[in-house]
């Protein structure tokens, strides 16, 4: 064992206060000088972040490839985090122990939680972020974190072998080519290259290849996964020109301020960073007639809203806005871009117009009027070097005009729910790749992807979260079994289980399962999502036990409006269901045994919140336990659908899952087209499989009775 | 869809069954994508029979029973002589009809034969088309599971047609038929379609109302202020105008849609006891006083001896059931023990048993003997019976009521008529038969009423199933209405769509965000 040095060009000189961890060597192969690791994770955006980190976690010597490590946990579009269904999904990859939530609890500038008032199952929780913060962070988090490996370098090509014969698939990975024509062996290779694949820049009517001339390993790769059969689609997003902050009249605006007290985003933490009032706010102003004028003025000169590549229809470019609900004003968030920035993220104004004309158009709105939109001298000269995920790399904080991004991603109906491809074994896919937008999509694929590469390499069982258990689960559902035509994004309303799927209670769903079954979550995160599980059991039973007579409630408690008419004992747990009591109050009323409950805070709301939706949950269960013997339904995964004689199937059905290539019933009753009639037929088919199966092991094991019995009977002889 | 699986799975699980056991016993039955082949039409002797296949090979075998001739064109009824194969004998000179898929009933190439309704021709034409290589005989119902496999109908459809095969009464076939043409599904559809916009805005004002501000008029609850209709803390009071204009609310708010939806369902599942009367016939109860002439009705109803008769008061003793038609309408008519009290245990069970039919009945006949009017019993009966009916309001009522006054014959012809403080009633002499022409309209009119008039009244849930899903539906609608949480309010909408879209199958999350999208212009 030894320093690895072999290739590419080490991580720059800033990092050398920081140990390298120690990479294998492979030293029986016939490359003695070859680095060999067990996991490979290719680009450093919030998949490949949170994707390396937590196969190291999960105890998998693993390398970070990237273009630059200085670019490590960019933000390249929003400064911000969270929201309504991303902040589900943030929870959830904090419970299995990943980054960006913790990071964001360092790096914020201004937290709200959206939805207050709309019921805790559909909290967003959110943050602006302070980029320059996050960043900085996030790469302190990388550098330090136990058998991980960050190196510069493009990857160029795949190395592929003889496939597993236990496993579907045509090949296997084996390792990378970096453009120098190195290569670095690997058990498993994880992509996450975002917007990379071919990506193409957009402004006005000029275009520009997102990978330097000379410089585009993007190429050779998306080459290779085109030749191994993977399918293509086209994708594209866009961003805003940002605005300098000492031209906005804010005097004029709405003025937001952050919640007081902030919520953090980590189950591990109690607190942020930062204190309420020293964060910054955020403004409000509006487009009007006059910016529809301008966009619709020229089309002419705009080629990517007018091509047909589908853009998200919920992060719609201003262009879009105006041509699919005219007349109307549309709203413009101006966010800030982190503590002693001074550029402003007018949040609602992603344009691809011409340079020229976005400045005339954002001076058109209120409090804009005097706004400076910041141009680079020459977008050429420092354009085109795209990081993995979609973002120009800004030096030096370098202001840049808004433009738009076309890129390639892979229809995520050739991977697995564990993110494998079902084409090449040891292959996965994680982020933008899969056709998703956000940054807590990414990270949470990152971090499944991490933990499944990892344990592929040690042979153990994958580990899929089901839609019963987190947004996780429905996120990567959806996209395996239905794929996606547009930037796929998660909202509460695709979400079956909402109720029982909410922030508050990520930990609990994912946290012990996490340890126990991936081994990516560490032991005081495990002792705590313990406690908290148990805590709450049992305050629940206690608040059960606990029963008055509504009246005797009224008077304990007058400010709610409980109902006296009810004759029956009334519990604790009813009582709590009412929007004016908390613990607090129930703990005031009985002390004893309330008490103890009301002194973690987080455990008192927790509470709070189960009383609220008990009744539902019950119901919900049943729904979830259906689900479940749906999905313990396994489809043999070598089935040929294609030719398989026993199932009735329509040949439309047979395509439909020769391509998704469904695990269970439960998900090929998902995948549309498939008719709930195709579902009765398979359904058949493998109760009579398992049947067959089973008689099958009975009648061996009769024999071995048999074979038993001889030889007994042979010993008496 | 997914959630309505195992409800879906257990209803498949009933018919194919015997598919099952089969296989894992017998040898290996060909493949579910065999050519199947059956007598359509009734059995016996009849004019002429229909011989249908269903598969890939029907046009094979439609070429070999008639060779050396080509397919005749497609959709058109062609002359041909039918040979058996094997033998070159000719079998009939029949009418085939070569429907080639997926235009055809199942979905799959179809061939019909219409041949002469000879028992010896349809045995031949089956044998020679059993000899056909890949042709078997199909199961029950297996043309209809490869229609629905096929994608052909949808499952109240396939109900319907279940029920238009069993349909023994003309009204029974024309409700059948009805559903058959998918009334029933269409009604759903449209009710669901309601409920995924609601829901669709709803859960626009949960995803997107504070990154987009979506306004509360989205969910407007009817000028009541509803505590998530405060303005959410992003936006101030002087913008709101203009938010209203970002918001694009093309369509009724969420709640006034709900609420429309809730009467419709509401009186649509009023009569929902009708459907299920037509399907399985309606409880028509004879009672009265003993000797009333009880029996002597349910006999010329019935028109076969189904009860003994005599002039002892207190013959009938147990309750006595027939299935009967009248008037196109499937009726169980029961006789029952005349009600009087201080009799022997036995009868006196009779009468209890009376009594609790009694309370089921969808139409009780009340008898009286005209001639006996003023006798306590009689004057006892119409106090407690006919009285306690009939004080029911007419909406809530479930129960009818015919007065009946028989032997009218014993009645002296021009003297005065049974009394002028009487209900409403008809005159019957179940002796001479005068006044059943009357009885037998009064009779039709009240049916139609309890069972719907099929012809002219909106479509009926003929399955208990589909009663159980509206009113789970409607339910879920109280619940809406209800919740403070707007997560619950959202899951209580899912609900009731759950409920709907499991009567006629389909509807997912995207379609929900399909209209999110069409509606609103949202985005952050």
């Amino acid at each position: 064992m030894f320093y690895f040095r072999g290739c590419g060009r080490w991580v720059a000189a800033s990092f050398t206060k920081l140990q390298f961890p120690l990479a294998r060597l492979s030293s029986d192969s016939t490359a003695p000088r070859t680095p060999h690791f067990d996991v490979i994770v290719i680009g450093g955006g919030h998949a490949g972040t949170e994707a390396a980190t937590a196969a190291a976690r999960c105890g998998s010597r693993t390398l970070l490839l990237t273009h630059r490590v200085d670019t490590i946990g960019q933000m390249s579009c929003n400064p911000s985090f969270g929201g309504i269904g991303k902040g589900h999904l943030m929870r959830e990859v904090d419970a299995l122990d990943g980054l960006c939530s913790r990071i964001c609890d360092q790096s914020g500038v201004h937290y709200k939680v959206l939805n207050r008032r709309k019921g805790p199952a559909v909290w967003g929780l959110r943050a602006q972020i302070d980029r320059k913060l996050y960043k900085q962070n996030m790469q302190k988090e990388i550098l330090n974190t136990p058998l991980l490996t960050v190196q510069e370098g493009a990857v160029e090509d795949l190395i592929l072998t003889e496939p597993e014969p236990e496993h579907t698939g045509k090949c296997r990975v084996s390792g990378v080519v970096l453009v120098d024509g190195s290569t670095v062996y690997a058990e498993s290779v994880i992509l996450t290259t975002g917007t990379f694949l071919r990506g193409i820049i957009v402004i006005g009517l000029e275009t520009h290849p997102a990978g330097r001339l000379g410089d585009q390993p993007s190429i050779g790769l998306a080459q290779t996964l085109e030749k191994l059969g993977f399918v293509v689609g086209r994708l594209k997003t866009g961003t805003p020109p940002r605005i300098a902050k000492e031209s906005i009249n804010f005097s004029i605006l709405n003025k937001h301020t952050p919640d007081n007290p902030s919520i953090p985003f980590s189950f591990t933490n109690e607190t942020v960073w930062i204190k309420p009032e020293d964060q910054l706010p955020c403004y409000l102003t509006h487009t009007n007639p006059r910016v529809d004028e301008i966009v619709l003025k020229n089309l002419h000169l705009n080629s990517h809203v007018k091509e047909t590549t589908r853009g998200p229809r919920y992060c719609p470019s201003i262009e879009s806005k105006v041509l699919r609900f005219p007349n109307r004003l549309h709203q413009v968030w101006l966010e800030p871009e982190g503590m002693d920035s001074d550029l402003i993220y007018p949040q609602g104004l992603s344009m691809t117009l011409p340079a020229e004309l976005q400045e005339k158009m954002i001076t058109c709105i209120r409090g804009l009027e005097k706004a400076k939109v910041i141009q680079p001298d020459g977008v050429l000269l420092l354009l085109p070097r795209m990081e993995c995920n979609g973002a120009i790399s800004a030096h030096h904080n370098l202001p840049l005009p808004g433009y738009g991004v076309q890129y390639d991603y892979l229809d995520p109906r050739q991977i697995t729910p564990s993110l494998e491809t079902h084409l090449v074994q040891r292959l996965f896919f994680a982020g933008q790749i899969n056709g998703t937008t956000g940054y807590e999509e990414a990270a949470a694929q990152g971090v499944i992807a991490g933990i499944n590469a990892s344990l592929r390499v040690s042979r153990k069982p994958p580990f899929v979260v089901s839609r019963t258990e987190g947004y996780i689960g429905v996120l990567i559902d959806d996209l395996t079994t239905l794929g996606t035509s547009e930037p796929y994004r998660m909202f509460t309303s695709r979400v079956e289980f909402r109720l029982s799927l909410r922030p508050d209670n990520a930990d609990s769903r994912l946290t012990l399962r996490g340890y126990k079954d991936a081994g990516c979550v560490s032991q005081q995160r495990y002792e705590r999502a313990c406690w908290m599980k148990s805590s709450l059991e049992e305050g629940i039973s206690v608040l059960k036990s606990i029963e008055f007579s509504s009246s005797k409630w009224k008077k304990l408690i007058p400010e709610a409006s409980i109902s006296t008419s009810r004759s029956l004992p009334v519990r604790a747990l009813d009582v709590l269901k009412y929007e004016e009591v908390d613990m607090d109050s129930l703990a005031k009323a009985v002390p004893e045994p309330l008490k103890k409950y009301t002194k973690c805070r987080e455990l008192a709301e927790r509470l709070k919140i189960e009383a609220t939706y008990e009744s539902v949950l019950f119901h919900q269960l049943q729904e979830i336990k259906g689900v479940q013997q749906d999905e313990a339904l396994q489809l043999p995964k070598d089935l040929d659908y294609l030719t398989i004689r026993d199932v009735s199937l329509s040949h439309e059905v047979r395509e439909k899952l020769h391509f998704s290539r469904p695990q269970t019933i439960g998900a090929a009753s998902r995948i549309p087209g498939v008719t709930p009639a195709a579902i009765i037929n398979l359904l058949r088919f493998v109760k009579t499989t398992q049947r067959r199966q089973a008689a099958m092991n009975e009648s061996s094991k009769t024999d071995q009775y048999l074979c038993d019995a001889d030889r007994l009977r042979e010993r008496e002889l | 869809m997914w959630r309505g699986l195992w409800t879906l799975a257990a209803q498949a699980a009933r018919g194919p069954r015997r598919l099952c056991t089969r296989r894992s016993s017998g040898p290996p039955a060909p493949g579910s994508g065999a050519t199947i082949f059956a007598l359509s039409s009734g059995q016996g002797r009849c004019g002429i029979a229909v011989i249908r296949t269903s598969g890939s090979a029907s046009g094979h075998a439609l070429r070999i029973l008639t060779a050396p001739r080509d397919l005749p064109p497609a959709r058109h009824a062609s002359l041909r002589l039918l040979r058996d194969p094997r033998s070159g004998e000719p079998l009939d000179r029949a009418l085939v009809l070569w429907f080639p898929g997926p235009q055809s009933f199942t979905g799959e190439d179809c061939v019909e034969f219409h041949v002469h309704g000879g028992p010896a021709v349809v045995s031949g034409v089956l044998q020679a088309l059993g000899s056909v290589p890949g042709l078997r005989p199909a199961e029950a119902g297996e043309f209809t599971r490869r229609a629905f496999a096929n994608g052909k109908l949808n499952l109240t459809e396939v109900e319907g047609l279940a029920d238009l095969i069993h349909a023994e009464t003309e009204a029974q076939r024309r409700q059948a038929l009805r559903q058959l043409d998918g009334e029933l599904g269409h009604l759903c559809r449209g009710w669901a379609e309601t409920l995924t916009k609601a829901l669709a805005h709803v859960e626009a004002y949960i995803d997107f109302g504070e990154d987009d501000n979506l306004e509360e008029g989205v969910l407007e609850q009817g000028g009541s202020t509803c505590w998530w209709g405060r303005k959410t803390p992003r936006i101030s009071p002087q913008r709101l105008p203009s938010l209203f204009l970002s918001a694009c609310l093309l369509s009724p708010t969420a709640d006034i849609e709900v609420r429309a939806l809730e009467v419709a369902l509401g009186a649509h599942l009023r009569d929902a006891r009708r459907g299920q009367r037509l399907r399985s016939g309606a409880h028509v109860v004879v009672t009265g006083p003993p000797n009333a002439g009880k029996s002597s009705l349910v006999n010329l109803l019935s028109r076969k001896p189904v009860s003994i008769v005599s002039p002892e008061p207190g013959t009938t003793r147990d309750v006595l059931e027939t299935p009967v038609d009248l008037a196109g309408f499937p009726v169980l008519l029961s006789d029952t023990a005349g009600l009087r009290e201080g009799v022997g245990p036995v009868e006196q069970e009779g009468v209890r048993r009376a009594q609790e039919r009694l309370e089921q009945a969808d139409l009780i006949l009340a008898m009286l003997d005209a001639s006996d009017l003023a006798s306590p019993s009689s004057c006892n009966f119409l106090a407690t019976v006919v009285a306690s009916v009939g004080t029911q309001s007419p909406s809530d009522s479930s129960q009818r009521l015919l007065l009946v006054l028989n032997k009218s014959d014993l009645l002296s012809p021009e003297g005065p008529g049974p009394g002028p403080d009487l209900p409403p009633h008809l005159l019957l002499s179940c002796l001479t038969g005068e006044g059943l022409d009357g009885l037998l309209e009064a009779l039709r009119k009240e049916l139609a009423a309890v069972c719907g008039d099929p012809s002219t009244d909106p479509p009926l849930l003929t399955r208990a199933r589909h009663q159980h899903h509206l009113q789970g539906c409607l339910n879920a609608l109280g619940h809406y209405k209800q919740s403070k949480d707007l997560a619950l309010a959202a899951e209580a909408l899912r609900v009731a769509r759950g409920h709907l879209t499991r009567l006629t199958g389909g509807g997912g999350t995207e379609e929900i965000l399909d209209i999110i999208f069409r509606d609103f212009c949202v985005g952050k």
